[in-house]
């Protein structure tokens, strides 16, 4: 049982607590993460419903299997582990069901919309706009993989050897599908310009 | 202003993947100081890079919701964990009645059984060296009948031995 604010205490502390049936512990982790894993899922998905889906599924997933964990790794490490191959399957999901036409989504903007894009003037204002349109569709062509590990190290900042260790891959493989997604999409995005 | 690849130009294909490497930093000292040098000599790696250093950083977009999103994301997910925390003892109950547990616990009463059975050689329940109390009392109910024939009998001889001191006659003499 935590005496005092939830808030002060540690990840570990909070993750005893919450093993023991403290819901109100894991919230406190909730509240903790939940912009991190949003962030996340967002650029998985690039759809704010989605996103905000996918990070909820991943705490419900955690809260689950929270007996299990052992502790040897930080929660947020093993959280992280959840959340990217909940990520990975809502890629494989998309990728079965088919992906709309690239013309299409480029014409249609694909929820590009919703992102506020900070810039004085209306011109570089929609130039900018365009030029994320073009980005979008261009890691929309990769393969699941390749665009799973481009998007860890690009927007997650993670280092090969912990991508390596979320996606259970060799650092090789990390390697080469970190080249060919930026090669690829180096070649996506000149053929679009 | 985020400059687009341009595709007619690119890196020496040995240095490709390095270069990739060396932009995200993780590329080992001996592989670091071969791309650095090298880079002294090539116009067209040194091109490839400047790129990547442009292009790449441009393609991170991010959502900021508002605080609303937050207050709604937070409302939602309570609500969805208190759901599945009554979900799970529920499926702790329920997972004594599922199809596995019940010829295991049959299994397990039907071995007990025969284990006590065999170690008590049939008899069951087990001889007791004491018997009831209510099954003495039936064993010797004649006995205490007797008593009862016995102590009516000295009852009738004091009642004649007082009418004979007394002289007078019974009407059951008469």
């Amino acid at each position: 049982m935590l005496s005092g604010r939830p808030e002060e205490f540690g990840d570990e502390e909070l993750v005893i607590s919450a093993q023991q049936g403290e819901r109100q512990a894991f919230e406190v982790l909730v509240e903790r993460y939940n912009q991190k894993a949003y962030r996340i899922a967002f650029d998985f998905t690039r759809d704010r419903e989605e996103a905000k889906d996918l990070s909820q599924e991943a705490f419900l997933q955690a809260f689950s299997h929270l007996k299990g964990f052992d502790r040897r790794a930080s929660f947020y490490t093993w959280f992280y582990r959840i959340l990217v191959n909940l990520c990975l399957d809502y890629r494989r999901r998309k990728a079965k069901i088919g992906w709309e036409s690239l013309d299409e989504k480029t014409e249609k903007g694909d929820g590009f919309e919703k992102i506020p894009h900070p810039g004085p003037l209306p011109d570089q204002q929609a130039m900018r706009r365009q030029i994320s349109q073009r980005i979008g569709a261009a890691l929309e062509t990769l393969p699941p993989k390749q665009r799973a590990v481009f998007l860890l190290k690009n927007h997650q900042g993670l280092s090969i050897s912990e991508i390596a260790t979320v996606m259970k891959a060799a650092e090789g493989t990390i390697k080469v599908h970190l080249h060919r997604a930026v090669m690829a999409l180096r070649q996506r995005l000149a053929e679009l310009s | 202003m985020v400059m687009t690849p341009d595709r007619g130009l690119g890196a020496c294909k040995e240095f490709e993947q390095d270069l990739v490497l060396y932009h995200y930093q993780e590329c080992s000292g001996g592989e670091q100081q071969k791309v650095e040098s090298h880079l002294e000599s090539c116009a067209a790696c040194r091109r490839f890079l400047a790129e990547l250093k442009n292009f790449l950083p441009a393609t991170v977009t991010t959502d900021e919701p508002s605080r609303e999103f937050w207050q709604s994301y937070s409302r939602e997910i309570r609500a969805k964990l208190a759901e599945k925390e009554a979900e799970t003892g529920w499926q702790w109950l329920a997972s004594f009645f599922r199809p596995w547990p019940v010829p295991a616990i049959a299994t397990a009463m039907i071995l007990a059984l025969a284990v006590t059975l065999t170690f008590t050689n049939g008899r069951w329940p087990l001889d007791s060296q004491e018997k009831p109390e209510v099954l003495e009392m039936a064993a010797d109910a004649d006995f205490f009948e007797s008593i009862d024939f016995l102590d009516s009998m000295d009852l009738l001889e004091a009642v004649e031995g007082k009418e004979a001191q007394t002289g007078e006659a019974t009407p059951q003499h008469l």
